[in-house]
């Protein structure tokens, strides 16, 4: 290990930036806002620099890093990153810069608001990295108090609401999913003798399949609040619409993500027998979640519902593609997790330039927009494509892997889920045509300014990184493909489950465990 | 070493002494405010070597009974005295302002504070029924005069009645079981209670029972645990703002450590009996605590209902048996920090003497006064049981040691009690933080013994919610 730890670093910055920056005196306010931008683009370069040193081909965890936190208690400072996280972490060190540098609008209590999201970022960063169960639970947790800060004092009218809501529903999952992490520590000391919170150690234990059924119950509950997974999405429109810009980005870019990470990172690989049984209710509900999301988004009057609708629907595709258990459409769905946090995220930025402009975010409202702001057109419209799965956009690959992946094992879901695809191409384009083209009914609309440079220069990381995982995934792919096929190799040596090959033309051949 | 050994009780010593001191003191001088606080300061300090001592004594000689086997000199007893005198600190600067507000009777009001601490160090080292009459007696009677020693306020006169009245019945509860212990047992001495019953097998136990059932709902109305916990919410309403932390939190620790001692030292061949019987008060508490919580309108009774539920949780801990002393310790210490820390917070906003705290009172005090915000945002944050504080340590040792003896129900019951119990210490941060942003009252202005004690307990609840390590290591080797 080397001296200079790059992850315990990812960690710490936001939380030091954070510190700082409620340290800044009142009569220097006007450094507030820059030096936050500043203090949040610090963990960029570390990001970038873990994702340039990973060693591709390589399934396991690198860069770890293991210390003992609570002797008492068997807690370990354990972490480490593999191709899974790798890229979501990159993803969260992205998105909160843009979220903080798209927050202009932001005008009370902005040192607050800056460390409450810098605060996020650590806690978000450390769920992904974290390699000990307690710490998991410490991170999962605790972001919840920066997000709900964020919404109720930031948020719009319903705010408090909102808050309340999203806190107590994610607070119910994860207190079931504290019973099951207890359970297993405790098993853990019965079959190893020390009790341990180790994510590796917890990978060796013999769960019987009874154990293992109320285990993967009690940590899906946690993720499916979280992702959401239908029927429990119903914190987040509330959330969505009322949170600020900057907190609606990290909600649906990084939050959710904490939900289908969780899946893949735990339940697949901890309960494997159990998963197996569990598939085909959660097919059931991502299909569920896929066409119910998508035909609620086309009906939605507010722009940002829409959005936010469109989030349950894309999640659905995820969840689908991570029960599918094939190669393809688990590298499909951790794909996935990353096309939605850009493209949902610069969706909710553009609804949040719009609404700062009109105070309105009612599709009604608009009209024409495309003649008064071209740029901003433009950039709906690109986002969108890239939403909607355009090729030689970042939504197609990640899609088509997941449809293509799930086909083999859940050919009925798979075809069901396929209609989402058209259903987002419906709402998304319709919306666009509601509120850019045709004449422009409302003079409001006539005055509206349209992106300016420095709101352009937000967008440029998002698009760059669309376009580049649109025409080039293999960057992606070659860092997610091995740790994708370690979970599905392991669900396959511990079941009598064999995934098809790719192809799919051997479903039935096919022996071995590879 | 059945003898008498006086550093056993030096603790209590010094601070009778110097609660004679004080009285004495203002008899013949007159003494200033200042005066005061250099008496009491020294009291404490003189305290907390003699403490040190008797750890370092204990950690040398091992564990020990003096007084005719009537008090303990070990571990557990010597921890629950640092408890004890952490709460006591903490909770006399919080009402310091309050009790030399009292003028001539000041020196009253310390020595009140100091004998209700002398009562409850006993009872937490006692080994002995009568002796943890005695002790309960010793610190309750305090606590009596204490809630209603602002003469003025009717409100205070109502608390410390039904106080007074109700703890009274709990004593005469407890002692009766007591008694009964006595008709199964032929003693009152734990030690030799224990002994009986592991040499004589006791045929029809409904005496021995009953007796040790009646102890534990005379110790479960001093700890508030449900259904004894009725006189908490018009007692932490009625009684003076500042000392109603101190109250709460010595009066939990005291009957805590009683229940530890009794159950342990003398009924340990009943444990599953006993266990059951906690499990379903923890139970009950939880729930009721928690519902209870979330419907007042009152910022004090709210702290009361939640200490009935945090009752249930430390008692969730004790249910499970030996396992969780160190959890159950942790518990009782750092929510006893918080506890203090929270009533300190309602006297800076509410004023010492005032009977009611509403919600309403608290409005955009994230702007008014960011520091008691914080204070009492990262208080209630702790509370609830978040990672990172000492809550959610604390929680998690006993739902782990409950779930390892066995009480899955309860763990699950407590898990979805803490998120219930999230919307009404979320409900405070809410109004601090997210509601009066027009910016209307003026600028709170905090004494500063109270803000040191602000900043004290919410520091302890963050340091020691990140580092749990140090007092776990230390609380692991009281292992009862």
């Amino acid at each position: 290990m080397s001296g200079f730890s790059t992850l315990t670093a990812l960690i710490l910055v936001p939380v030091v930036g954070a510190v700082v920056v409620m340290l800044i005196p009142e009569r220097r306010r006007e450094l507030v806002r820059p030096l936050g931008v500043v203090l949040s683009l610090l963990p960029v370069p570390l990001a970038g620099g873990l994702f340039l040193a990973f060693e591709r081909g390589e399934a396991g965890f690198q860069f770890v890093e293991r210390a003992v936190w609570i002797e008492g208690l068997g807690v370990g400072w354990h972490l480490g990153v593999d191709g899974i996280s790798l890229l979501l972490v990159l993803l969260t060190t992205v998105l909160v810069p843009v979220a903080l540098a798209a927050s202009g609008g932001i005008d009370h209590r902005v040192r607050l608001f800056i460390a409450m999201n810098l605060l996020l970022e650590a806690g978000l960063i450390g769920v992904f990295l974290s390699l000990d169960l307690f710490l998991f639970f410490v991170f999962f947790e605790a972001i919840l108090i920066p997000m709900a800060f964020i919404i109720g004092i930031w948020g719009s009218e319903n705010r408090i609401y909102a808050a309340v809501k999203f806190f107590l529903y994610t607070a119910l999952g994860s207190a079931l999913m504290l019973a099951g992490i207890i359970a297993l520590a405790l098993i853990h000391r019965e079959q190893v003798g020390e009790i341990s919170f180790s994510y590796l150690g917890m990978l060796d234990l013999d769960l019987g399949l009874n154990t293992q059924r109320w285990l993967f119950g009690a940590f899906v509950v946690a993720f499916a609040i979280k992702v959401p997974v239908f029927p429990l999405h119903t914190w987040l429109p509330d959330a969505h619409v009322e949170a600020p810009t900057a907190g609606s980005v990290l909600l649906a870019g990084v939050l959710l993500k904490l939900g289908t990470y969780g899946l893949l990172r735990f339940n697949l690989p901890l309960f494997p027998e159990a998963t197996l049984d569990f598939v085909p209710l959660l097919a059931t509900l991502a299909v569920v979640g896929v066409i119910y999301g998508a035909v609620v988004a086309i009906v939605q009057p507010d722009l940002k519902k829409l959005v936010a609708y469109s989030s349950v629907s894309h999640l659905g595709f995820i969840v689908l593609g991570t029960f599918a258990l094939t190669s393809q459409s688990l590298e499909g769905s951790v794909v996935q997790m990353i096309n939605h946090g850009l493209t949902t995220g610069a969706l909710f930025l553009l609804v949040g330039i719009l609404y700062e402009r009109r105070h309105t975010k009612a599709i009604a409202d608009f009209g024409g927009l495309a003649s008064s702001m071209p740029v901003f057109a433009g950039m709906f419209l690109f986002i969108a494509f890239a939403s909607i799965g355009l090729p030689g956009l970042n939504g197609f690959v990640g899609e088509f892997l997941i449809l293509v992946g799930s086909y083999p094992t859940l050919p009925v879901y798979t075809v069901l889920s396929a209609t989402g695809v058209i259903l987002a191409a419906v709402y998304l384009l319709w919306a666009y045509e509601r509120v850019f083209t045709g004449e422009i009914t409302d003079p409001a609309n006539r005055q509206v300014s349209d992106l300016s440079i420095g709101e352009t220069l937000v967008f440029v990381p998002l698009v760059a990184l669309i376009i580049v995982l649109g025409v080039y995934p293999k960057v992606a792919l070659d860092v997610i493909g091995p740790s994708t096929d370690a979970v599905l190799e392991r669900v396959e040596a511990t079941t009598a489950y064999t995934a098809p090959q790719p192809g799919g033309t051997n479903v039935m051949a096919s022996g071995g465990g590879e | 070493m059945t003898g008498v050994s006086y550093l056993a009780i030096a603790p209590e010593i010094i601070l009778t002494a110097g609660a004679v001191v004080v009285l004495m003191v203002d008899v013949f001088a007159r003494p200033s405010a200042r005066v005061h606080g250099w008496l009491v300061s020294t009291t404490y300090a003189l305290v907390a070597i003699a403490i040190g001592f008797q750890w370092r004594r204990v950690g040398i000689d091992g564990a020990g009974v003096s007084f005719g086997g009537t008090l303990l000199l070990n571990h557990l007893s010597v921890t629950v005295r640092a408890i004890l005198l952490v709460a006591a600190v903490l909770g006399t600067a919080a009402a310091w302002r309050m009790l030399v507000g009292l003028r001539r009777r000041a020196a009253e009001g310390i020595a009140l504070v100091m004998v209700a601490t002398v009562g409850f160090m006993l009872m937490g080292a006692s080994a002995d029924l009568v002796m943890t009459f005695v002790a309960l007696e010793v610190g309750s009677i305090a606590l009596y005069v204490l809630a209603g020693i602002m003469r003025s306020s009717p409100a205070g006169d109502e608390a410390a009645m039904k106080y007074f009245l109700l703890g009274a019945f709990a004593s005469a509860i407890f002692i009766y079981g007591g008694a009964l212990v006595y008709a199964a047992t032929g003693s009152t001495n734990l030690g030799e209670i224990a002994a009986f019953l592991s040499a004589v097998h006791v045929a029809r136990p409904a005496v021995l029972l009953i007796g040790v059932g009646l102890i534990v709902v005379g110790l479960g109305f001093k700890v508030t645990a449900a259904p004894f916990h009725s006189w908490a919410p018009d007692v932490y309403q009625g009684a003076p703002s500042g000392v109603v932390g101190f109250m709460a939190a010595v009066a939990k620790i005291g009957g805590f450590a009683a229940l530890i001692n009794i159950l342990t030292g003398g009924f340990e061949r009943y444990s599953g009996a006993w266990g059951d019987g906690l499990a379903l008060v923890a139970a009950v508490s939880v729930i009721l605590g928690t519902l209870l919580a979330i419907q007042q309108s009152d910022v004090r009774r709210m702290l009361a209902y939640s200490g009935v539920a945090h009752a249930g949780f430390i008692l969730t801990g004790l249910a499970a048996g030996l396992v969780a002393s160190s959890g159950v310790l942790f518990y009782l210490a750092t929510y006893s920090v918080m506890l203090v820390g929270a009533f300190a917070a309602v006297t800076a906003v509410s004023g010492e003497a005032n009977t009611g705290s509403t919600f309403e009172e608290y409005r955009g005090l994230a702007r008014r006064s960011p520091v008691v915000a914080a204070v009492l945002a990262t208080l209630m944050i702790a509370m609830s049981g978040m990672p990172l504080t000492t809550g959610f340590i604390g929680k998690f040792q006993v739902f782990t040691s409950a779930w390892d003896g066995g009480y899955e129900w309860l763990v699950i019951t407590g898990l979805l009690a803490s998120v219930a119990a999230f919307f009404f210490y979320l409900r405070l941060v809410v109004v601090m933080y997210f509601r009066g942003d027009e910016g209307e009252g003026a600028t709170l202005v905090v004494a500063r013994s109270i803000r040191w004690v602000l900043v004290a307990s919410a520091g302890v609840s963050v340091v020691l919610g990140v580092f749990p390590g140090p007092l776990l290591d230390v609380l692991n080797r009281v292992g009862v």
